[in-house]
């Protein structure tokens, strides 16, 4: 039959790299999870995939460029190190990585006319890992005798979509940690700087979390829909699945949390117990990204797990490079980031206890001064007139026993209109 | 002795709750507030956070409960008088502030030596007050940008991206919480310092003698020795 005919062609390509059925139904499962869709979907995106990869012997591959800015090839290391082969490495064989400074076997010439070709035929996707650089009049990255800048907009203009991996790719990232002397930005911020209105996917993290490149890859490549990626893409154009709940949302430790039991110091016999590492300046309640729920290196572990407090890797606003995830969270052991003026760095706590320290100072000076003076029992003699009277006798505010002396008006039946109890209007 | 009067008609009853309220809700939010900054005594943490939302809201609906009381309450425009205005007259410039803001100044950094004629509410007085009201706003919009059941919220969400994300947001609140307490040091500093009077009027509703003001005339008529 048709079907068994296709399910055994399938199997025989899984089973040819070590895949069983059931763990390519896991993949599916995990996939579904990953795009934002019900359980229901598995056998949508299971047929999705026997299609794409019997898809793939007959060389229909997407064709995707993966560019190198301003990176420390962590986000490939990252995506590379996924070493069981059910789940990048299917997927990766859906796609055709048609140039990559990394991963390409190829090398020189002969990869960048690869390149050039993808870019002259259209209808592919760039990767784009690391900063963009503009200083040094944009001559940084120069590769093949083109420059970083020129590499991006020239394979973004006739791209399909942008995917900016890794925050330096967001938002400049660590590139971009003050004084930022390569002058690092994002690549959808640069983007539009120049008009290029190809859309850019940003998926954050240090480095990107492979699962997350993968479950945008899947929208487009597998289930060849931009507009399922596109309707994800929260504010900041990010999987907005991915990046709503914070990683204390998730956080396995998040019972010791709710119980106060915290770690105050590595080595400790709290740390021991795996308590919550909340007062080690763990930034999980305040990065949003679903670290917890997919964890890292194939599903094994992943920082707090590990025993390391959230550094907040996933934080990176695409408009603002200065709104980097360095920037944003260190000193990384603290609860707070520090400020700065010029090159004076402090906690917001010092400067706040500074400032009040300070006020209480003087109100105890200030209040040394109202003893000295007397007024401490029932303040100061009241004025015999306020000064604008004595100065403006004609537009007076008040009246007076004297216009110009000022003095009370003694008058027992004022007295009695004001002060008896029984007279109250 | 040179103080006004202290009658029940410059804070009747509603206004003596609100602002013991008011106290309460400042000082458990201040202290559930640090707690949650960093946990020193991590038993209280889940009772601190359950403290912290509760008293928000009840900081929050209070004060909206205050101005509103504002406009329906009656309550003496100066020291010193039985008469009473609506209350919201109290909080906006009225004939006895004008041109006193100087005077105030000048007499706290000590270069009058007279205590100057004005309202129940001194000019800087009335000024830092009606801060309050908008200082507990942002609070409260900064706290439900911050807190997880509601910082997803559209509204919210769009302030914490305008602030530039929820760190920046987190320290906003915690600088603000530092307004609130340097705003106390004052008014408590500000209060007492002539005498205790003005407090326990506050507090516990007790009257004190003392010069009887006209608020027709703006001026001192008198001295009312029968409340002690």
């Amino acid at each position: 039959m048709e079907n068994q005919a296709t399910m055994s062609e399938f199997d025989s390509i899984l089973s040819s790299r070590g895949v069983s059925r059931r763990s390519f139904m896991k993949l599916c499962a995990g996939i579904a999870a990953a795009a934002g869709l019900s359980q229901l979907a598995v056998p949508r995106v299971a047929q999705a995939l026997e299609e794409s990869v019997i898809g793939a012997t007959s060389g229909n591959l997407y064709p995707v460029i993966w560019i190198e800015g301003a990176s420390c090839t962590g986000c490939t290391e990252s995506f590379a190190q996924v070493e069981t082969p059910d789940v990048a490495s299917v997927v990766l064989d859906l796609i055709s990585l048609n140039y990559s400074e990394t991963l390409s076997a190829a090398a020189g010439h002969s990869v960048e006319e690869a390149k050039a070709q993808t870019i002259a035929a259209g209808n592919y996707i760039l990767i784009y890992e690391g900063a963009v650089l503009e200083a040094f009049d944009g001559n940084a990255l120069r590769v093949a005798g083109e420059t970083g800048i020129t590499a991006l907009v020239e394979a973004a203009e006739s791209a399909n979509a942008v995917v900016a991996i890794g925050s330096c790719a967001v938002n400049g990232g660590w590139m971009a940690a003050h004084p930022n002397p390569a002058q690092a930005l994002g690549v959808q911020q640069y983007l539009e700087k120049v008009g290029v209105t190809t859309p850019v996917v940003n998926v954050p993290g240090c480095p990107v979390n492979p699962e997350w490149v993968m479950s945008v890859l899947v929208d487009v490549v597998v289930l060849k829909d931009m507009d399922l990626l596109l309707n994800r893409l929260n504010e900041f154009n990010m999987p907005g699945d991915l990046f709503t709940q914070t990683v204390h949302d998730n956080c396995e430790r998040r019972g010791h949390f709710e119980n106060g039991e915290f770690v105050y110091e590595f080595g400790s016999k709290e740390e021991e117990m795996g308590y919550c590492l909340y007062p080690l300046g763990c930034k999980g309640p305040q990065t949003r990204s679903q670290c917890g729920v997919t964890l890292w290196n194939d599903r094994r572990s992943w920082c707090v797990q590990s025993g390391a407090p959230c550094i907040g890797c996933c934080e990176a606003k695409p408009s603002d490079p200065g709104d980097n995830w360095v920037e944003v969270n260190t000193p990384f052991y603290k609860r707070m980031r520090n400020l700065r003026i010029g090159d004076f760095e402090f906690q917001p706590t010092t400067i706040a206890v500074a400032v009040t320290g300070l006020l209480a100072a003087c109100l105890v000076v200030h209040g040394f001064g109202m003893k000295i003076s007397g007024r401490m029992d029932g303040g100061a003699p009241f004025e015999k007139i306020r000064k604008w009277d004595s100065k403006h006798p004609e537009q007076e505010i008040g009246t007076y026993a004297d216009p110009v002396k000022g003095g009370p008006v003694e008058s027992e039946d004022l007295v009695h209109k004001n002060a008896d109890p029984r007279k109250k209007n | 002795m040179a103080h006004l009067a202290h009658y029940k008609e410059a804070h009747p009853l509603p206004f003596v709750i609100t602002h013991w309220i008011n106290l309460i809700a400042m000082v458990v939010l201040i202290l559930s507030g640090f707690l949650i900054h960093f946990p020193f005594l991590p038993f209280l943490m889940g009772i601190a956070r359950g403290c912290h939302i509760f008293f928000g809201f009840v900081l929050f609906i209070n004060c909206v409960v205050r101005v509103v009381m504002a406009f329906f309450v009656k309550s003496a425009p100066t020291g010193g008088t039985r008469q009473q205005v609506t209350d919201f007259k109290t909080w906006l410039p009225q004939k006895d502030n004008r041109h006193q803001a100087g005077a105030w100044i000048t007499y706290y950094l000590f270069l009058k030596k007279e205590h100057p004629l004005g309202a129940k509410l001194g000019v800087p007085q009335k000024i830092s007050y009606l801060l309050i009201p908008i200082l507990i706003l942002i609070m409260f919009w900064t706290g439900l940008c911050l807190w997880g059941v509601t910082m997803n919220v559209p509204c919210f969400l769009a302030t914490t991206n305008l602030v530039g994300g929820l760190m920046s947001m987190r320290i906003i609140h915690y600088f603000m919480m530092y307004v609130f307490i340097c705003f106390m040091f004052i008014h408590v500093y500000l209060a007492n310092v002539e005498g205790f009077e003005p407090t326990k009027l506050m507090f516990a509703h007790k009257e004190h003698g003392g010069l009887v003001y006209d608020p027709d005339l703006h001026n001192i008529v008198g001295e009312d020795r029968d409340v002690h």
